[in-house]
């Protein structure tokens, strides 16, 4: 029996197990100056730990009772967090050694997040949801302060942990709601309690305060405060790793939670989420118009399309999972080509971060400019690149799911979002030159992420690269 | 045989692939690179060629490939009458464009990417003629933005480029992301996304709910693509890319893309009052608009640029007529637009190219300089213009003709005089181009002198101005057919209603409106000088600066509100934290309603309802004098207290006991803590940001209150009932609290200890590197505040602290073996041996009790973890998992029988590394007082009364000696 579950949480452990080791190894051996070897290292296993669940795996199963969850679903999220996680961390290499911030215990503190959002993404109890939960936020707080000389760092990292605190804090207090009107902490058990119209109010009050635990972790309006601040205090490479997997992690897991537990009382959340979609993109889009650091704007961008992959859930179908499923698939993969831009933005060795900086850029990296260009398009949703179809994936399920309000608004945000990532395209085409020019060349790794994420977004057109039917796949099993 | 639908779907294809290859040839020269750019186009014309007689004939081809059928977004291509119509004026026209730019372009312009981006261009555009599937559709138009932009962005050195070229992205690519919802809208109301069905249910949609905003959000997008007021403000200024795209975006192709959108949807959206007034009014206004301001352009191309636009507002306000014949004009005037305006647009690249101006005010003269340019632009000018034998003089007079028959806005004359004075001005600006560019006196100041251009360069002008003629002279021959093929298209199929293509219709009104026109214009290019001083003097609206204002003052606005509202101050993000999640909860609280309350309010009696008093007045005590850190401390101690009295009086004794010992030990290490930290919290938020935290706090209090009142008051069946049944029978143990500790809950317990043990270890660890570190320096300079005592380790104190730990280690011991059944146990002796030891600690000072210490505080912390540890392990050797307890009765006389459980053992565990910790926090927190320069005593008290004995005893002696 035990066997059996061990087996079936073998990936996590693996991580796990490769994370402590990693971390004792470190430091009773060269401490910092193995951070290199570790981070590939590490990559290397996140990877090799991607394609085993991805090409593993054939039939849904539970471990430990029912508290973990092992199907599609969790598959499809996995694998994306992995792969992204993986490449964010090669990414990153270059510009923390450079800036004297790679320490061994990143690689590992973003390793040990890993295992806390794979966990997350496959709870099937409370419990589980809860562990995983904090194993990820506990990492990234410390993750997010990594540069301990910066002040910007260090508030960042202090803001996202106070907040984190009181949101964590919140779900707990709504779980133990859901446990105490529900009488137990298996999903399965919450699920039979909570149906449609027979919800008591605990229930109903535990389901809302857990959801505004989780719409912390995915950023979403009213509980985005802290994702500007963190984007532009955190180093850049943390900055691009908040921007990618976690969100992943906390979108699966509150799919987990609202399908899994709640899936019998789609009324009564659907509206709930619809709301925090909406406001997510609005104030998303909005607030991006004028900033001019372009962490910030990444920050409020990702607001927006956290707006649009809550849509998907707002739908509360299987379509509308599969659509937030591609969604965020096409949101890392854009997310990583921009950041490994951003990445590479530097003047004289400093890392720049202000759009007008980018003046011109297309006359000295036409080549970079270019694939920026296409990832802005994609972001902004211009047809035909990838991240149109995302976005129609979700805007359908809205539409189907009887929120043709929302699917409107929605269209209406992305009108305003564009103008945002035009102006960079503006900015890098047409902008003024500026005295100090950026640097030029840069870390190869850097320059291939950009280019295969912008091609990505070209040749994704042909058939999304079948990434809707794995989607359709883990649809099916988290609905039904 | 090819199969007409593959013919099709490779001639979509054609220029995409194409553009691959001017990159590939253009080392090849530029003749084979504009050669072969020519080739993807002229293959494509040949198919169109071969389809062609089909749809003449009434047919349409179609192609449908599958795509994303999830997402309803498929390769669905269909040819008919209107798409031939665009496909040819598309592909036709590109390979004028392709001639005229070779001549045009110089040396230097990177010719390969100019044609890449073309044939890409063309590609989109070719799309969205024969576009079958409304997403596919889309996917073209913003194609067709993203490529239109790098065309204008192609001469990158040009400063006006740059502000057209984001004018015409932002404006075309916002009211294309706005199409998509309309397109979404027209899909679901159909229930597929194909244009072929969709154009089978025009009444169904104009019946819809959604029918207005699907039209409002559809013609946002063709209006924005269109240059149609009030979005017709880029469409000049994106005229600073070369000239050749701008004859074939912004005159031919993309520009009418908006015009095509209305035509192919005229049969669905078509017919209604909203579509009549909406469109043919914005049509009309645009329409004289352009003209008015086309008249006082001084630049060639800004003044093509509005009368473009305005020619667009005349096609736009025929369709928005609504009726079938006035569908049969507006295709018939886009066919003749095309041919005089791309005519004009080239002619005026040339002169451009020859004299360097495009300033009419520097020109004139020039018919002699430049004879065969002259008479094509002469000619395309007069069409324009309307002057019979043309072909603008044709549709102009069919528009005015369709006009007099109108009602509109309650009447026929608004209507009327409106397209007169829009057709007058259009006569005026046309003649002013004529005459002020190739007539009147040759001048000598021309920036370089003109003269005609090669022949290459005249090819395409030319060919345009022969059609001009042509069209005009037999229009029934040449553009007849394609015209009624178009028209049955556009009105959806069906009788096409009476035309005749014909010059002279007979005396009818509009000639009259035509003649007033004509007489109009040409009075008023002879005033147009005083008339061109008194617009310079006018204030009017600049569109382009208002378009500035409005998104600089909208930048401005959402940047003030946006560090308004997040500007990084912590309490503000916790306020909107709070209050939305007490929002979300009352939502959920309407939609739940209050739960029925199953039991009674328990009596409160007398004495608990001065500790719940209590409790509250020692809270709100703790918010006013929060700024006082003692005094807070003693007065959450407070709190501490009644809670442990609350669990008394709930008969959970065990709960009492763990509360009131946890909350002694962490009041007594704070005490010490804050020693080094300040003593009062300064004041930062003014007095109304505490009111408003306070309202804040005061509401979700409330909601907690309530929350949990109600939820006490409905039955449930806790799992306290599992417990209380399982204890005994599994654990051994009635004390059920510490059976769950030991024991079903093991796990927990264990990595609890491990936990506390770590804490106790980090805090030694940081106080190690804070001691190493910069705060050491302020700790050594640490001072005293005065008044301190000076009996630090008073005499009383130490006595009682001495008597009580003896007995204080019995009460230990004891809780600590009575654990398992009554309420005690390892993790309560633990905190109550600690306090014993804290208190000699405070007693007599850190370094004398330290030298009685006898064993290491980490030792104890491992020693606990590995028991705790070995004793789960040992269950392995009974063969059960890892933490099963086991249990028995032994009697060792003297002794009564008494119970043996191995979950003792793990609770010794327990008890040492609660120990541990809590002594090695003490430890630490006493190495920073030392740091500060606490001095350290030997003796157990300040004052040794023993002491003054001994020294009156000496000085007895002395007395005695």
């Amino acid at each position: 029996m035990i066997s059996a579950d061990l087996n079936i949480i073998l990936p996590e452990i693996v991580l796990a197990v490769f994370a402590m080791l990693a971390l004792i190894g470190a430091v009773y051996t060269g401490k910092d100056k193995l951070a290199p070897v570790l981070v590939w290292a590490s990559a290397a296993v996140m990877l090799l730990m991607a394609i085993w669940i991805g090409t593993t795996g054939g039939q849904d199963q539970t471990a430990f009772w029912g508290m973990f969850t092992d199907d599609a679903f969790a598959r499809f999220a996995k694998v994306a967090i992995l792969l992204s996680a993986a490449v964010v961390l090669l990414m990153s290499e270059g510009y923390m050694s450079r800036h004297g911030l790679l320490r061994f215990e990143y690689p590992v503190l973003v390793l040990l997040s890993v295992v806390g959002m794979m966990v997350m993404v496959s709870a099937g109890d409370l419990m589980t949801l809860y562990m995983g939960l904090e194993l990820q936020s506990l990492a990234l707080y410390v993750v997010a302060s990594l540069r301990r000389d910066s002040e910007r760092s260090t508030e960042a990292g202090l803001k996202y942990f106070v907040l984190g605190a009181l949101s964590s804090g919140l779900l707990l207090y709504g779980a133990s709601l859901v446990y105490g009107f529900a009488g137990t902490t298996l999903f399965s058990g919450v699920i039979a309690a909570a149906t449609e119209g027979h919800m008591s109010l605990g229930l109903l009050i535990g389901l809302v305060l857990m959801i505004s635990g989780l719409a912390f972790k995915v950023s979403a309006v009213p509980f985005h405060m802290w994702t500007p601040d963190v984007y532009e205090g955190s180093p850049t490479p943390v900055t691009a790793f908040f921007a990618t997997a976690p969100k992943v992690a906390a979108m699966g897991l509150f799919a987990r939670l609202l399908f899994d537990a709640f899936g019998g009382a789609i009324a009564d959340w659907s509206q709930v989420v619809a709301l925090l979609s909406l406001l997510s993109m609005f104030l998303g889009a909005i607030a991006a118009i004028g900033q001019r650091n372009i962490k910030r704007l990444m920050a409020y961008s990702s607001i927006t399309h956290m707006g649009f992959a809550l849509m998907g859930l707002a739908a509360g179908t299987a379509f509308g999972v599969q659509a937030m499923l591609v969604y965020m698939a096409i949101y890392v993969t854009m997310n990583v080509g921009t950041f490994a831009f951003i990445l590479s933005l530097s003047r004289e060795g400093q890392p720049v971060t202000d759009i007008g900086a980018l003046g011109m850029y297309s006359k000295r990296e036409p080549g970079k400019a270019l694939a920026m260009l296409v990832l802005l398009f994609s972001l902004a949703g211009v047809p035909p690149l990838v991240g149109f179809f995302g976005k129609l994936y979700v805007l359908q399920a809205a539409y189907g799911g009887g929120l043709a309000w929302l699917a409107v608004a929605g269209v209406i945000a992305s009108v305003i979002s564009a103008y945002y990532y035009l102006r960079i395209v503006f900015f890098m085409y047409f902008g003024e030159e500026r005295e100090e020019a950026l640097d030029t060349g840069g870390s190869p790794v850097l320059w291939g992420c950009l280019m295969v994420s912008a091609f990505l977004m070209v040749a994704g057109v042909v058939n999304l690269f079948g990434v809707e039917g794995a989607a359709a796949a883990a649809a099916a099993t988290l609905v039904n | 045989m090819v199969s007409g639908s593959g013919l099709l779907a490779v001639m979509v294809m054609l220029p995409f692939i194409g553009a691959l290859v001017p990159g590939l040839m253009i080392r090849a020269g530029r003749d084979a690179c504009a050669m072969f750019t020519a080739v993807p186009t002229l293959l494509a014309l040949i198919f169109l060629g071969i389809l062609a007689p089909e749809i003449m004939a009434g047919g349409t081809v179609t192609a449908k490939i599958e795509w994303l059928p999830a997402l309803g977004l498929n390769a669905n291509f269909f040819l008919d009458g209107l798409g031939l119509l665009f496909a040819g004026m598309i592909l036709g026209m590109g390979l004028l464009i392709t001639l005229y730019a070779r001549f045009y372009l110089s040396g230097e312009d990177p010719m390969g990417q100019f044609y890449t981006y073309l044939l890409l261009f063309q590609g989109a555009m070719l799309g969205i003629s024969v576009s079958d599937n409304i997403l596919l559709l889309l996917v073209f138009w913003e194609l067709t933005s993203l490529s239109s932009f790098l065309l204008i962005g192609y001469w990158k050195h040009l400063p006006e480029g740059r502000q057209g070229a984001r004018m015409a992205l932002t404006v075309t690519g916002a009211g294309g992301l706005a199409m998509i919802a309309g397109m979404l809208i027209l899909g679901n109301i159909v229930g597929s996304y194909d244009l072929s069905v969709i154009l089978q249910h025009g009444d169904e949609i104009r019946a819809s709910e959604y029918y207005l905003p699907a039209l409002i959000l559809i013609l946002l997008g063709a209006f924005t693509k269109s240059a149609q007021f009030p979005f017709h403000f880029w469409l000049p200024h994106a005229m600073a890319a070369p000239t050749p795209v701008s004859a074939y975006l912004h005159s031919a192709t993309m520009v009418k893309a908006g015009v095509f959108l209305m035509a192919r949807m005229w049969p669905v959206l078509a017919g209604t009052d909203e579509w009549f007034y909406i469109v043919s009014t914005v049509g009309l206004i645009t329409m004289v608009i352009g003209a008015l301001i086309a008249l006082f352009k001084d630049d060639l191309k800004a003044l093509l640029a509005f009368s473009t636009v305005s020619h667009l507002g005349l096609l736009t306000m025929l369709l928005g007529l609504g009726t079938k014949l006035a569908a049969v004009v507006a295709v018939f005037h886009i066919i003749n637009h095309l041919t005089f305006k791309a005519a004009l647009f080239m002619s005026a690249g040339i002169v451009d190219h020859e004299t360097h101006t495009r300033d009419i005010k520097r020109l004139g003269g020039l018919a002699s300089l430049m004879p065969a340019t002259a008479l094509i632009a002469v000619v395309a000018a007069l069409s324009m213009a309307g002057i019979p034998p043309l072909n603008g003089f044709m549709s102009k007079e069919m528009m005015l003709e369709e006009v007099a028959h109108t009602d509109w806005w309650g009447g026929k004359w608004p209507i009327i005089i409106l397209a007169t004075v829009g057709a007058l001005f259009s006569v005026a600006y046309s003649f002013r181009f004529i005459g002020h560019t190739f007539f009147g006196p040759v001048r000598d100041d021309y920036p370089h002198h003109p003269h005609d251009p090669p022949t290459g360069m005249l090819l395409a002008p030319g060919f345009l101005a022969v059609l001009v003629v042509a069209i005009g002279l037999a229009p029934s021959l040449i553009a007849g057919p394609i015209v009624a093929a178009a028209s049955t298209a556009v009105i959806g199929g069906g009788e096409l209603p009476y035309y005749s293509l014909k010059l002279w219709h007979g005396v009818n009104p509009a000639l009259f409106m035509s003649i007033a026109a004509v007489l109009g214009g040409a009075v008023l290019l002879w005033l147009h000088r005083p008339l061109d001083k008194a617009w310079i003097r006018t204030p009017r609206p600049e569109a382009k600066a208002m378009f500035d204002r409005v998104v600089a003052g909208t930048v401005l606005g959402t940047r003030w509100l946006i560090e308004g509202t997040h500007n990084g101050a912590i309490s503000r993000y916790l306020s909107i934290f709070v209050v939305a999640t007490v929002l979300l909860g009352f939502a959920a609280f309407q939609g739940g309603g209050l739960p029925e309350q199953t039991r009674e309010m328990l009596p409160v009696p007398p004495l608990v309802g001065v500790g719940f008093v209590l409790t509250m007045l020692a809270t709100l005590a703790t918010v006013f004098a929060h700024r006082n850190r003692f005094r807070t401390l003693i007065l959450v101690s407070v709190v501490g207290l009644m809670v442990s009295a609350g669990f008394v009086y709930l008969s959970a004794p065990d709960l009492a006991m763990t509360q009131i010992s946890v909350d002694t030990v962490t009041v007594m290490l704070m005490l010490l803590a804050l020693h080094f930290l300040p003593k009062y919290t300064p004041l930062e938020s003014p007095l109304s940001m505490r009111i408003r935290d306070g309202v804040i706090a005061v509401i979700a209090g409330a909601a907690v209150a309530a929350l949990a009142y109600s939820f006490l008051l409905t039955d449930m069946s806790p799992i306290s009932d599992y417990h209380l049944a399982n204890s005994y029978k599994g654990g051994g143990g009635t004390n059920v609290v510490n059976v769950i500790l030991v024991d079903f809950r093991g796990y927990d317990t264990y990595g609890e200890i491990v936990v506390l043990g770590i804490a106790g270890l980090t805090l030694y660890a940081l106080m190690e590197a804070l001691l190493n570190g910069p705060a050491s320096r302020r700790l050594r300079n640490w001072t005293f505040p005065p008044d301190r005592s000076r009996d630090r380790h008073p005499l009383m104190m130490v006595v009682a602290t001495r008597v009580m730990m003896p007995i204080a280690a019995l009460v230990g011991v004891y809780i600590f073996l009575r654990g398992h059944n009554m309420p005690g146990g390892g993790f309560v002796a633990g905190l109550v041996i600690s306090i014993a030891l804290l208190m000699q600690y405070m007693a007599s000072g850190f370094a004398w009790t330290q030298e009685r210490k006898r064993f290491e505080y980490h030792a104890m912390i491992g020693w606990g973890v590995i028991i705790a540890g070995l004793t789960g392990a040992g269950a392995w050797l009974a063969g059960a998992p890892f933490l099963t307890s086991a249990f028995g009765y032994f009697t060792i006389p003297p002794f009564e029988e008494f119970e043996l459980a191995t979950a003792m053992l793990f609770d010794l565990g327990v008890f040492l590394t609660v120990l541990g910790a809590v002594m090695l926090m003490l430890y630490s927190l006493s190495r920073m007082a030392r740091y500060a320069g606490e001095t350290v005593n030997l003796e157990p008290m300040d004052y040794d009364p023993s002491r003054r004995v001994d020294a009156a005893i000496e000085a007895d002696k002395k007395d005695d000696a």
